[in-house]
This record gives structure tokens, sequence and C-alpha cells, in this order.
């Protein structure tokens, strides 16, 4: 087993990872049922919670164990299911009609990955040949390729839950970046920012709800009379 | 010891009126928690300005003077917004404006004050925190906490728009703290390889701004570019400005003028703290040349929207982002004057602010509309005390002489020019006219005229008093600046400039 304490080996498995979050956060692109995005993003944050602990176990990081249990229990457990029943209470399965079809934004989110590519480049310093230069290089790249693609999902969708998934993407885009480039936040940062990302779903929640009984519907290009 | 109490006094305010029955008890609470802070805020003031910083808990807590300057501002718009809370809010009760929202998740009266009046301690919680934090993580949870606490407060009405405006800022804010957040993790990277894997001190303040020449420049800049574009978000300046409009002229007039005068302070707080990171890695040149490029694109769209405005309320909202872009030109500008420009402005334009959002919401609770064009003109005969604070407040706040806005943006006129900006300087004082003179002509147009004939208002003592008293505090402000204040604002001159 001498494989489980060679860093080479840590640094494969989590590209490999890094590499299935990025296909889930296209596949969410292409979604059409508000459920199974809400599914993916649960699958998405998994994977970031195991990233985490791989990160935590090769480098001997303890206080990322904490990071990565708190990964699993809030944004692989508790937001998906506070969401699903969120969409069960205002029954809406199917969320359709996204301003850009499902092929082109795909095409798009594709693009978006090569540009997370080139920015993350320019943070690559050759001279530091060291294994975690390059971890965090390759890891890096997908974390800038997250958080363009959920504002990409964010302005692309008018359900206003879609958006509350986007804005969560875009959280887990953050998080990818934290833990490769820096092993992780203070805790104490990470725990604040763990609660207000639960307090701003539980709002944004409300707000959905709220939008739906007043409006009767959640498409949010109806929300326009204010204007100047 | 002050800093703790400073923060335990308005989160133990908060949820003690959560468990109250009784209206007068909850104002009664408020008032105390934020008069008992303000205390606290001076004292801390005169603290820093005797003995330099002080910080608690292995530095977990700090303060200096920039952010002592920062509580002070916020404590004092908490008590005068407290203050004005209780009449507007015994109005707003008699009046019966609860019903309406009633269908759409608003409730019985005294269910809204005690979320107003539980929320609001919360708020001002997080805005001290902002100051007082040490950690430029915990310094962003504090932001996003203003705005989580808020997002309450504007769809307080719970109306059709109230709702589309609460989603407008909560998406905007999240979306834009969501850069900031990035941000700060490339500034805790790129400072992790000078400073090593010592974890929590990492992102400290008082730490990292004695190793930012070492910081990794390439990684600093987007930083830079990130925390710009995401604190700006939050100070409402443009293009990142669309939910101010909205928020500001649907959230009760307290609400929005805390959100006007003190969380811009704390937003324009965080930017300051990575300006001085950024300017003693990179040299001032770059974050200069982006922070003028906002700062005058704000103005810039400021003065048609309030040109052509027919909402006395959004039009605050658009001298809210004319201001937050004059302190970010000034930010820009540089130099001991500019940035004593800048934390002048800051001050006097949350002394004077909160008095503009009072006459509007006297004027809006009295015709029962925020449109000019609903409303007849002559205000002056119905509301005589309002009409006159009204028109001297726009003075105020568009920076007519004597009072003390004039002062702050012929300072920061001053740094442009020495600077050798003139094209920029000139610029400046062109929206500072038209935005003059767009303003006093709309609230003339209000506020005299011919009696309409409506009955007299104004019988509130409670806003009778808060309009009064800071109308006397932004007359004595215009000739006279306290000495311990001016030392103190100095203080955090030195901070910004030199960092330390």
């Amino acid at each position: 087993m001498t494989f489980l304490q060679d860093p080479e080996f840590g640094d494969r498995i989590i590209t490999l990872m890094a590499a299935l979050v990025l296909v889930l956060q296209i596949a969410a692109v292409g979604q059409r049922w508000l459920v199974s995005s809400i599914r993916i993003f649960a699958v998405q944050s998994f994977l970031l919670a195991a990233i985490a602990g791989i990160i935590a176990y090769f480098n001997h990081a303890s206080h990322i164990y904490i990071a990565a249990l708190l990964t699993l229990v809030l944004k692989a457990g508790l937001l998906p299911w506070l969401l699903e029943r969120l969409v069960r209470r205002i029954q809406i399965r199917r969320e359709i009609e996204p301003l850009i079809n499902a092929p082109l934004s795909i095409l798009i989110a594709g693009c978006l990955t090569l540009v997370g590519y080139v920015v993350a480049q320019s943070f690559y310093h050759p001279e530091e040949t060291s294994v975690r230069a390059a971890l965090g290089h390759n890891t890096l790249a997908v974390a800038i390729a997250l958080f363009l693609i959920g504002f990409f999902t964010m302005l692309n969708r008018r359900k206003a839950l879609t958006q509350v998934l986007g804005l969560l993407s875009l959280e887990n885009g953050l998080f990818l970046a934290a833990i490769s480039l820096t092993y992780g936040m203070p805790l104490v940062v990470e725990l604040g920012i763990f609660f207000d990302v639960l307090v701003a779903v539980m709002i944004l929640g409300i707000l959905v709800f709220r939008i739906r009984e007043a409006f009767d519907s959640m498409d949010v290009s109806k929300l326009r009379k204010l204007r100047e | 010891m002050i800093l703790i109490w400073l923060l335990i006094v308005p989160l133990a305010a908060g949820p003690l009126a959560f468990f109250l029955r009784r209206r007068h008890l909850m104002e009664a609470v408020n008032l105390t928690a934020f008069a008992v802070l303000l205390c606290l805020a001076t004292a801390l003031s005169l603290q820093v300005g005797r003995s330099g910083p002080v910080s608690v808990l292995d530095g977990f807590f700090y303060a200096d003077a920039l952010s002592a300057l920062v509580v002070l501002l916020s404590a004092f718009v908490a008590l005068i917004c407290s203050i004005y809370a209780i009449g507007y809010f015994r109005h707003d009760e008699s009046n019966g404006v609860f019903q309406e929202g009633e269908k759409l998740g608003g409730g019985r009266a005294i269910n809204k004050l005690r979320e107003y009046y539980t929320l609001t301690p919360l708020f001002v919680f997080s805005m001290i925190l902002v100051a007082l934090a040490n950690n430029l993580g915990i310094l962003w949870v504090a932001i996003e906490g203003t705005t989580l606490a808020s997002v309450f407060l504007v769809m307080f009405y719970g109306r059709e728009t109230s709702l589309e405006a609460a989603w407008k800022y909560a998406i905007i804010g999240g979306v834009g703290l969501s850069m900031a957040l990035f941000g700060t993790i490339l500034t805790y990277y790129s400072a992790h390889q000078a400073l090593g894997t010592d974890t929590l001190a990492g992102l400290n303040w008082s730490v990292l701004v004695g190793n930012a020449s070492q910081f990794d420049k390439p990684t600093m800049r987007l930083a830079f570019i990130l925390i710009l574009l995401g604190y700006g978000t939050k100070a409402g300046i443009a293009p990142m400005h669309t939910w101010k409009p909205d928020a500001y002229s649907e959230a009760p007039i307290p609400g929005a003028a805390m959100l006007a005068a003190a969380v811009l302070n704390c937003a324009i707080y965080g930017l300051v703290r990575f300006y001085i990171l950024t300017a003693k890695c990179l040299g001032p040149g770059f974050a200069s040349h982006l922070l003028i490029l906002f700062g005058l694109l704000s103005m810039g769209v400021a003065v048609p929207f309030i040109l052509v405005q027919k909402n006395f309320r959004r039009m605050l909202a658009y001298s809210s982002i004319d201001h937050s872009g004059i302190m970010v030109l000034a930010l820009g500008f540089g130099g001991p004057l500019g940035v004593l420009g800048m934390l002048l402005h800051m001050t006097f334009h949350s002394i004077t602010k909160p008095l503009l959002f009072f006459c509007a919401g006297n004027v809006q609770q009295q015709l029962k509309t925020d449109l000019f064009r609903e409303a007849k003109g002559g205000l002056i005969h119905s509301m005589p005390l309002t009409g006159a604070a009204f028109l001297m407040v726009t003075l105020a706040v568009t920076g007519a002489p004597p009072f003390s806005l004039f002062l702050s943006e012929f300072t920061i006129l001053r740094a442009g020019f020495s600077r050798g900006y003139l094209v920029l300087a000139i610029l400046f004082i062109t929206f500072l006219v038209a935005i003059f003179s767009g303003f006093l002509i709309h609230i003339a147009n209000l506020v005299l005229g011919p009696d309409p004939g409506l009955p007299s208002a104004e019988t509130c003592r409670w806003k009778k008093s808060s309009v009064v008293g800071l109308a006397l505090v932004i007359i004595v402000m215009g000739f006279w600046i306290p000495a311990p204040l001016f030392r103190l604002i100095q203080g955090a001159v030195d901070i910004v400039t030199s960092g330390r």
C-alpha cells in the first residue's frame, strides 16, 4: 500500500476528480430538469468534499478535514434536500426556456473552460517544479472555469431557483480554488463562509417562495415593474 | 475589552427585541442599544486617537484609526435612524400601511415591527464586525452578513415591487461578493508564498500589511480587480449599481438611510484595506487608474438619471451612487490630499445623507406617493420644518458652501489638480455642477410654490427631533470639526498612505 503515501498518486486522483467536477458542471448547463440540476449539484459537492479530504490526507492538514465534512453535510446533503423540498412545495419539476439553447450553451461552457486555463496559466511559475505548484495549476483552471460557468448559468436561466443553483456552483468554484491554491482558508473564515452560504440559500428560498406566490411564476423576467 | 462590548451590545439587542411583546419596549431596547453603542464608539475613537491601535483575543479583533472612524460613523447613523424609525413606523402603523402587504407575506403590524427591531441590530452588528475584524476573510463574511441581514429590510413592505427589489439586491449582491471572496482567496495565495503556511495569521491585516511588498505580483493584480468589482458592487459604483435605486426606494426609510450612509462606508472600507495592500505590492499606479475610471463612471452614470428623475426616492439612490463614485475617485487620485478628501467625504456624507432620507420619508408619508408628478409643490406650507430641512440638506448633499461636503469635494479637487489630472478634475466639477442643478430644481419644485391646501402635518416629536437634531449637527459641522475627530481622520490618512 505504498502508493497511499505517494503525493503524486494523490495529485493524480485530485486532478481526475476535478475533471469530473467540471464535466458535471457542463452537464448541468445542458440540463432541462430542475430536480436533476439539484442532484448534479449534490454530486459535485460530494466530489469537492472528497477532494478536500484527499488534500487533507496527503498534506496532513487536519483543519481541511473539517471543511470537507462541512461540505459533505451542508452542500451535498442539507442544501440539496432543502432545495428539492422547495421544488416539491411550489410544484415545478420541469425547467425550460433558457435564453440560449442547450447545444450552444454547452459550447459556450467549453469556451469558458478554455478561458479558465488561460487565466490559470498566468499564475503558473515553471521554476516551482514541486508537486504542489502543478496541482494548484490544474485545479485552479477548473475552479476558474466553474466560477465562469456558474456566472453564465445565472445569466442564461430565467427561473429564480436555477439562478440560486448558479450562485451555488459559483461558490463551489471558489471552494475548489481555496483548497487547491492555499490548502483552505483559515478555519474560522471557512466556517463563516459556510454559515453565510447556508443563510443565503435559506433567504433566497424564502424569496423564491414569495415570488412564486405573488407572481404565480418563478420566471424572474416577469420582475420588471421597477424601471426608470 | 471595548471591542468586545461594541460587538456584544448590538448582537444582544436583536434577539432581545424578538422576545418582547410591546411596541414601546422594542423601541426602547433599540434606542438604548444604539445610544450605548455610540458612547462605546466614541470611547474607542478617543482611545485609538490617544494611544494607537487596539487589539484583543490574540489580534482577532483589531482597531486602528481607520476602523475606529468607520465604527463611529456606523454607530452615529444607527442611533439617528433608530430615533427617526420610532416616529416613522408609528405613522405607518396608524395609516394601516402594513395591511397592504399582508397577503404577500406581510403580517400584523407588531410582527413587522418585531422583524425590523430584531434585524436592525444584527445588521449594525455586521457593520461593526466589518470594521473590527483583523482577518480579511472575516471582513468578507461580515460584509456578506450585512447583505443577508438587510434583504428582509428591503422586502419589508411585502409588495410585489419589494420582492423584485429584494431579489435583485440578493442576487447581484451575492454574485458581487463571490467575486470579492475570490479576490480574498487570491490575496491569501499571493501572501502565502511570502508568509509560509501559518494558517490563521495569514489573512490578518496586521500581518499582511508589513509584508505586502513581497506578495506575488500577477496574483495581486487579479485579486485587486476582483475586489474592486466585488466590494464595488456593494458600494454601488457603476456599472454594478443597478440594485441600488430599487432597494433604496423599496426599503423603509430608516433601513434605506442605513444602507446609504453606513453600509456604503463598510464596502469602501473593505476596498481601502485591499487598496493599501495593492499599492504596497504593485505601486500606486495600477490601482489608482482603475479607481479613477470606476469613480468617474459612477458620477457620470448618476448625472442623467438625476436630471430626468421622476421619483424622489430613486433620486436619493442616484445621489448615493454619485457619492460612492466621488469617494472611489478621491482614493484613485491618492496622495495624502486625495485620501484626506476621501475620508472627510465619507464622514460628512454619513452625517448628511440620513437627513435627506428622513425628509423624503416625511414627504412620502404625507403625500402617500414618491413621484414628483403627483406632488403639487408648496410643501413648505403644510410641512414648514421638513420643507426647510429638505432644501437645506439638498444644498448640503450636493456640496454647496458653507456645508461640510463642499470642504471635502474641494479637497478632492485640489488633490486632482496637484496630481496633474487636469482634464479629470474638470470633468469632476462638471458632474458636480450638473448634479447640483438637477437636484436643486427637483427639490425646489417639490418644496416651494403656492400652497396647494394640504392639511398641516408634523406632529410627531420623534420625527421632528431627529430632523432638527441632525440639521443642527450638519450646520455645526459646516463650520467646526471637533479636534479629536479630525485627529482620527488624520490618523486614518496616515494608515492609507503609509500602511501604518
